[in-house]
């Protein structure tokens, strides 16, 4: 199969401190790859090591097919968890600047790149300079500059962060959009319902390790299903439900799991007589109970295993 | 490979450059400069006219002898002026210029009175602008209108007794028509107690020091005169040894020190000065903006772009290339103002300008600041980019700064001993010898010098540069405190 990116048995250390251990991963070519984790999970780590910017210690990578990241560097686009723009520079120059330094004739970049800002709402700002800008729209001047030089593998660390609903939606058409142009796109994330909308792949690391991998019906296929609720009352009663085992309560909606042997079909009745049902599903659990359950099971496997870290 | 450092300094340059703070940074030192040599001029000329009166109770009318000895110097300059540059002279004067020479025969330090007081009185009429003229091209006209005496007939004080005339210039005094008065002690010969100089301003002092001095020529000459020596040998006996300074000339022959000739030997303590002012504006600069780079995070998306490598150089060019344009405008200002200053102000002191322009400062100067800034661009751009905030950089400059005063402080010394132990020694210390060998360029050094150092230092700026990169791609990703010494040393030799 033809792989955007394979890392094989990737480790980095920084001095006694494994950031990334073991790491063997596939990111099939024009697919949305989800990469999940807490902080310091060593998902930056990871996507640092495949733009060449830090080098493993051990494993190899090898990206569109060289093993070699750095032989490739302006056929991938970056942009990393911290975003910072020069602020003395105009957002229609310092946009060509990065397609620039990928690559790029000076007059097909700065014709890109005003044609890019216009399409995504910043026609007015082309000759304005960075400082002026709000965080919203600094982070889609990056956005575009990552994109200018149309990269085949995308990289996008947090894309989603310190973004309002609008923007949101925005980063997201964008990233449709690429993967509909065949490209391939790679980005982490700590909403997880982004990944749960947009992702044909995610994996997750914890503490260096990789926990899963794979498509998201595969990794949600054997686990336990559970209810989805949809809700208005008085979200305390929901513990009070015969033979739960553990409810994830958000105010509105709650996601309930039932011991072994449970009805869903009596819950519904036991539920509809203490708070308004507005919407009632029976189905396997989110990525987000996967995430923070995930997380619980690798800690206690580790406390069992007597590794303090 | 080359294309994408080139891209970066070039953003580097224009980042710099395009900013009207950077234009004025630049602008500032020579308007500096010339108003500070300038100031003082123009404070001089807009200082009000001090008048003053003297009260002389002394029988052989003492206060006119001190008045005359004082104007002398004004006199004999402006004699000496309708002398030689009687071309220069408005024409007014043009005309009456041998009546007014008659009595300054002979010997022009010793006029008759009656010549003075024809010549002064003329100097007091005459309308400014023609004085300011004359003035301009000779030193020695300064108290000519600074100082003006207004008699006491004028005040309508003569004649009176002396304790109500006291009475009444003090209230001139304190009313402010008069700046100051003097009164002349009664026994000159014997005391000089009772002279006095009242004025309500304490801070100008140069109206008492001027008159001081003229009434001490006339109370020498009279003390003289009363113990019967005679005024050719008391002048004699007073006379000071003076060594006519004299140097070898290209001819093997001693022959005179031209004036200028010792300003010429000196100015290079000006270049050094504004050599260190570059090199460390410019290496600062790249400090600067190697930290904020690093600490706004824009550093990780250039690296997914660029090696550590070329960015580096992208960063030390690109400054390199604003620091040329910094030291080229000072350079193109010094030139203009050399072209502009005779043109602009006559009988100017022509020297100075031929040190200004002379080639081998100038071009010392350019190529001292390139290779300067090269060497301690790599070590403040390894320094930058372990830092993450300015403040930490700050902290870790300090040493490199100690080391920066020893340009500073041998500045003079070297100046004067410009082929002195010394000197040769910091030529070949490569981070002294940009400053040290235009120090020495009044000497000059040897051309071989020149050769050696030159080659030392261009050694240094290679391997300062490879010791950098290797610290740089390391240093640039890190967060977190700055690594220590032993941590950077491993870098280097794992690199």
């Amino acid at each position: 199969m033809d792989h955007a990116l394979t890392l094989d048995r990737v480790t980095k250390r920084f001095g006694s401190f494994t950031a990334v251990s073991e790491l063997s991963l596939q990111v099939p070519k024009g697919c949305i790859y989800g990469f999940l984790g807490q902080n310091g999970a060593g998902k930056t780590t990871t996507i640092r090591m495949v733009m060449s910017i830090f080098h493993p210690d051990s494993g190899a990578i090898s990206v569109l097919g060289h093993p070699d990241a750095r032989e490739v560097k302006d056929r991938l686009g970056y942009l990393p968890e911290e975003k910072g723009l020069y602020k003395k520079m105009k957002t229609a120059e310092i946009v060509a600047y990065f397609g620039k330094l990928k690559g790029m004739d000076r007059s097909t970049a700065n014709l890109r790149a005003r044609e890019l800002l216009t399409r995504f709402g910043l026609g007015d700002w082309l000759d304005k300079k960075c400082e002026a800008m709000s965080k919203g729209m600094g982070q889609k001047v990056q956005v575009l500059g990552t994109i200018i030089h149309e990269p085949e593998l995308v990289i996008l660390d947090e894309p989603f962060s310190g973004l309002d609903p609008v923007n949101r939606d925005t980063m997201r058409d964008l990233i449709l959009d690429m993967k509909r142009q065949g490209r391939t796109v790679i980005f982490s994330t700590h909403g997880m319902e982004h990944a749960e909308q947009l992702c044909d792949y995610v994996m997750m690391i914890h503490k260096s390790k990789l926990q899963f991998a794979g498509t998201l019906a595969e990794i949600k296929s054997g686990r336990e299903r559970g209810i989805q609720l949809d809700y208005d009352g008085d979200g305390r009663l929901l513990q009070q439900l015969p033979g739960a085992q553990h409810v994830n309560d958000h105010g509105k909606h709650a996601e309930i799991f039932l011991q072994p042997g449970h009805d869903p079909q009596q819950a519904l009745r036991w539920l509809v007589d203490r708070v308004v049902v507005r919407r009632f599903d029976y189905r396997e659990p989110s990525l987000h109970e996967i995430f923070v359950r995930t997380v619980e099971e690798a800690n206690q496997r580790l406390l069992a295993a007597g590794v303090t870290r | 490979m080359a294309n994408k450092t080139l891209l970066v300094a070039q953003r580097e340059y224009l980042d710099n450059v395009r900013t009207k703070t950077f234009w004025l940074g630049i602008l500032a030192f020579p308007v500096l400069l010339v108003i500070s040599i300038g100031a003082g001029w123009v404070l001089n000329k807009l200082k009000e006219t001090q008048s003053y009166a003297v009260l002389d109770p002394t029988e052989d009318r003492l206060g006119e002898r001190i008045e005359r000895a004082a104007r002398t110097p004004e006199v004999t300059a402006f004699a000496k002026l309708l002398q030689d540059q009687a071309k220069q002279l408005p024409e007014s004067l043009q005309g009456r210029r041998q009546g007014l020479l008659d009595g300054f025969g002979g010997d022009p330090q010793a006029p008759n009175e009656e010549a003075v007081q024809r010549l002064q009185k003329l100097m007091l009429d005459l309308p400014a602008s023609d004085l300011d003229a004359a003035m301009r091209a000779n030193k020695g006209f300064d108290s000519a209108r600074k100082y003006q005496r207004r008699k006491l007939a004028d005040l309508g004080l003569e004649g009176k007794p002396l304790d109500e005339q006291r009475k009444a210039l003090a209230e001139l005094v304190q009313k402010g028509t008069l700046f100051a008065y003097f009164e002349i002690g009664t026994d000159p010969l014997r005391s000089l107690a009772d002279f006095k100089y009242v004025s309500n301003n304490l801070t100008d002092d140069a109206l008492r020091s001027w008159y001081a001095d003229a009434a001490t020529r006339v109370v020498q000459k009279l003390r003289l005169a009363s113990s019967g020596v005679d005024p050719a040998v008391a002048k004699q006996l007073q006379e000071r040894v003076y060594f006519r300074e004299q140097k070898v000339g290209s001819s093997g022959a001693a022959e005179d020190v031209k004036t200028g000739e010792k300003a010429n030997k000196f100015a290079p303590v000006a270049f050094v000065y504004l050599l260190w002012i570059a090199v460390f504006t410019a290496a600062q600069m790249l400090l600067t903006n190697t930290v904020e780079e690093k600490s706004n995070r824009i550093i990780e998306v250039l690296l997914s772009s660029v090696s550590p490598l070329q960015l580096m150089a992208g960063k030390i060019w690109g400054i390199a290339a604003t620091g040329l344009t910094i030291v080229g405008s000072w350079v193109l200002c010094a030139l203009f103002g050399v072209w502009l200053a005779p043109r602009l102000i006559t009988g100017l002191d022509l020297p100075l300008l031929d040190i200004v322009g002379n080639p081998l400062y100038l071009i010392s100067f350019v190529v001292y600041f390139f290779f300067g800034y090269l060497l301690y661009a790599a070590i403040l751009v390894g320094l930058g980019s372990v830092c993450n905030s300015l403040k930490e950089a700050q902290n870790l400059l300090q040493p490199v700064f100690l080391l920066l005063i020893v340009p500073l402080v041998s500045m003079m010394f070297i100046v004067q001993e410009p082929n002195g132990t010394v000197a040769k020694v910091l030529s070949y210390v490569p981070l002294f010898t940009p400053f040290t060998m235009m120090n020495r360029a009044g000497g000059p050094p040897e051309v071989y010098e020149y050769v050696v150092t030159g080659l030392i230092l261009v050694v240094s700026v290679v391997v300062a540069f490879r010791a950098a990169g290797k610290v740089f791609r390391v240093g640039i990703l890190m967060t977190g405190n700055p690594p220590k010494l032993k941590e950077v040393l491993g870098w280097l030799r794992a690199g």
